[in-house]
């Protein structure tokens, strides 16, 4: 396998696998703010701006491999 | 005036006939500037535009010598205004005639007209019996629009297919796998087309002549088409090369504008502008400041606000046709977060001192295990504050990167989808994805801010308020 091959087949899997663990965390993340609002559905706001915080802080993860594909994509 | 053209019949069809070409002129344009050479758009839509302000001052000479004002010094002074205007625009059309394609330029002159004639002849035809007989008629009305839109097709096909054949480039690539080339232009007319997502490279990368330097795939945007259009002027290859900062730049320029046009002449009780952009304000300074905390928050709510709103206006500018998003180029981002960076530790030093500064970055050290993982925080907390701006830009960048892909994955795959005819249409599938693009750019604007409220927060002296809570916290802020 030489390094073009393995390029193409390694950029979209990552960004697929950095995908997976993200989802999995916003998930994580959306499921515990819906509980909290339930509970307590007066500290929505507060709720909602740690939530998209912590959510903008998971996806980052994908997108740094987004990132990382089109700097690497110049090489395939 | 507009209350009387409304009434006067002549006036409203004139101004029907404007709508229509302006908005015909514009498609037909486009198209051409998309799939002839952008010249032969440009001299089109400048041929329209030439046409429909002659109609407009025509129709001002005529309307005060033939109407209520005929004889008055007002009425004089319009038809002077107009005629004068009239010199000016032959003067304009004949510089436009020695610089542009003259046919196009004369097509698109003639274009208004043929829509008055167009629109006449329906006006016409919707007065006559016969049409009233097929229009009256359920059965017979559906039959004959099914019959003219089975005409429409085939008519448009073959006038395409024989219209792509001579013309050297506007050849739309048929029928290749969906990644593949829409649309594959010939020398010059470069990077002036919606280049798609994969394969761009290996379709817009072989024109002979110049070996252009590698251009990131997009939706084509104004500068790049004044690129194309002239290919060999140093202005446009500056304008080319700073894009990014040009279109940066020219958000700027229109945020000043708006804000000097609000703040120019305040009201106690604000409408229209004044009010909108008070709104924001008061929104963005309750929000950053509930965030900070009303006591040390109204410092930077100038600064976080700033911020929030270039931001926010960058990422929705490349959502605005032949609009390019800055904050879809690394560079953009980088600087913005390195002026975050700066500004932080500057916040840091000056709030808590060089002493506390080398405090905080120790990890506040106040008993024995403290100093002890001291050595261990130090490095620890300089990779945290440098990982800061990286985080922060390659967020921002990789999301309105990704969105605009997106909106030109689906734009080229719905143009794509009608290979077969050689339309030059597409179905907008991208259209699905604004909404989707416009929440991704608020929310994007807004993480970025909030993260840099955060590092503020975490930068201010706070050691002693854990015990009281949100509310005395805020009130030992000093």
């Amino acid at each position: 396998m030489d390094l073009h091959a393995a390029l193409s087949l390694g950029l979209p899997l990552g960004i697929g696998v950095a995908a997976i663990g993200s989802g999995i965390g916003l998930g994580l993340i959306g499921q515990g703010a819906m509980q909290a609002i339930g509970r307590q559905p007066e500290a929505t706001a507060k709720i909602q701006l740690a939530m998209i915080i912590i959510a903008a802080l998971a996806e980052a993860l994908t997108i740094y491999a987004f990132v990382t594909m089109f700097l690497l994509k110049g090489k395939i | 005036m507009r209350g009387r053209a409304v009434t006067d019949m002549g006036l409203e069809f004139l101004a029907r006939v404007r709508n229509t070409s302006t908005w015909l002129g514009g498609v037909i344009a486009l198209m051409a500037a998309t799939y002839a050479h952008p010249l032969v758009g440009l001299a089109f839509g400048a041929g329209v535009l030439w046409s429909l302000v002659n109609l407009q001052l025509l129709e001002r000479a005529i309307v005060p010598l033939f109407g209520p004002a005929r004889g008055t010094p007002e009425g004089t002074r319009r038809v002077g205004i107009a005629l004068l205007g009239m010199l000016f625009l032959f003067a304009a059309g004949a510089v436009l005639l020695a610089l542009l394609s003259p046919t196009a330029l004369v097509s698109g002159f003639m274009l208004p007209l043929a829509v008055i004639v167009v629109k006449a002849a329906t006006l016409i035809l919707l007065d006559s019996r016969a049409w009233g007989g097929i229009v009256n008629h359920r059965w017979r009305a559906g039959l004959a629009a099914l019959a003219l839109a089975i005409v429409t097709w085939f008519a448009l096909g073959a006038l395409t297919n024989a219209g792509s054949q001579p013309a050297e480039h506007a050849t739309v690539a048929p029928g290749e796998s969906a990644g593949h080339a829409t649309v594959a232009p010939g020398e010059g007319a470069g990077h002036a087309t919606v280049a798609p997502g994969e394969g761009a490279g290996h379709a817009t990368a072989e024109p002979e002549g110049e070996a252009s330097e590698e251009k990131e795939e997009g939706f084509t945007n104004i500068i790049a088409l004044l690129a194309g259009a002239f290919p060999h002027a140093a202005w446009a290859h500056f304008l080319e090369h700073y894009e990014i900062l040009v279109f940066s730049l020219l958000i700027a320029l229109i945020l000043l504008v708006v804000a000097f046009l609000a703040s120019r002449n305040p009201q106690l009780i604000p409408s229209g502008l004044q009010n909108g952009v008070e709104m924001v304000v008061e929104g963005l300074s309750g929000f950053f400041i509930s965030i900070i905390g009303p006591k040390q928050g109204p410092r930077f709510v100038p600064f976080l606000g700033t911020l929030f709103i270039y931001i926010l206006s960058m990422n929705l500018f490349g959502l605005i046709p032949f609009m390019h998003s800055p904050t879809a180029s690394l560079n953009v981002t980088v600087a913005l977060a390195l002026t975050v960076f700066v500004y932080v530790q500057f916040i840091g030093f000056k709030e808590l001192g060089p002493l506390g500064w080398l405090d905080h970055m120790l990890g506040s050290p106040r008993d024995l295990t403290g100093w002890l993982l001291a050595p261990i925080m130090l490095p620890i907390h300089i990779l945290g504050e440098l990982a800061k701006p990286i985080s922060l830009s390659c967020r921002l960048f990789g999301n309105i990167f990704g969105e605009d892909m997106l909106l030109v994955a689906f734009a080229s795959l719905g143009v794509t989808m009608l290979p077969f005819q050689q339309i030059p249409f597409g179905i907008p599938m991208h259209a699905l994805f604004f909404p989707l693009a416009l929440l991704g750019s608020a929310l994007q604007a807004m993480v970025f801010t909030v993260l840099t409220s955060i590092y503020i927060l975490l930068m201010l002296p706070h050691e002693h308020h854990d015990e009281h809570g949100h509310e005395a916290g805020a009130q030992h802020a000093h």
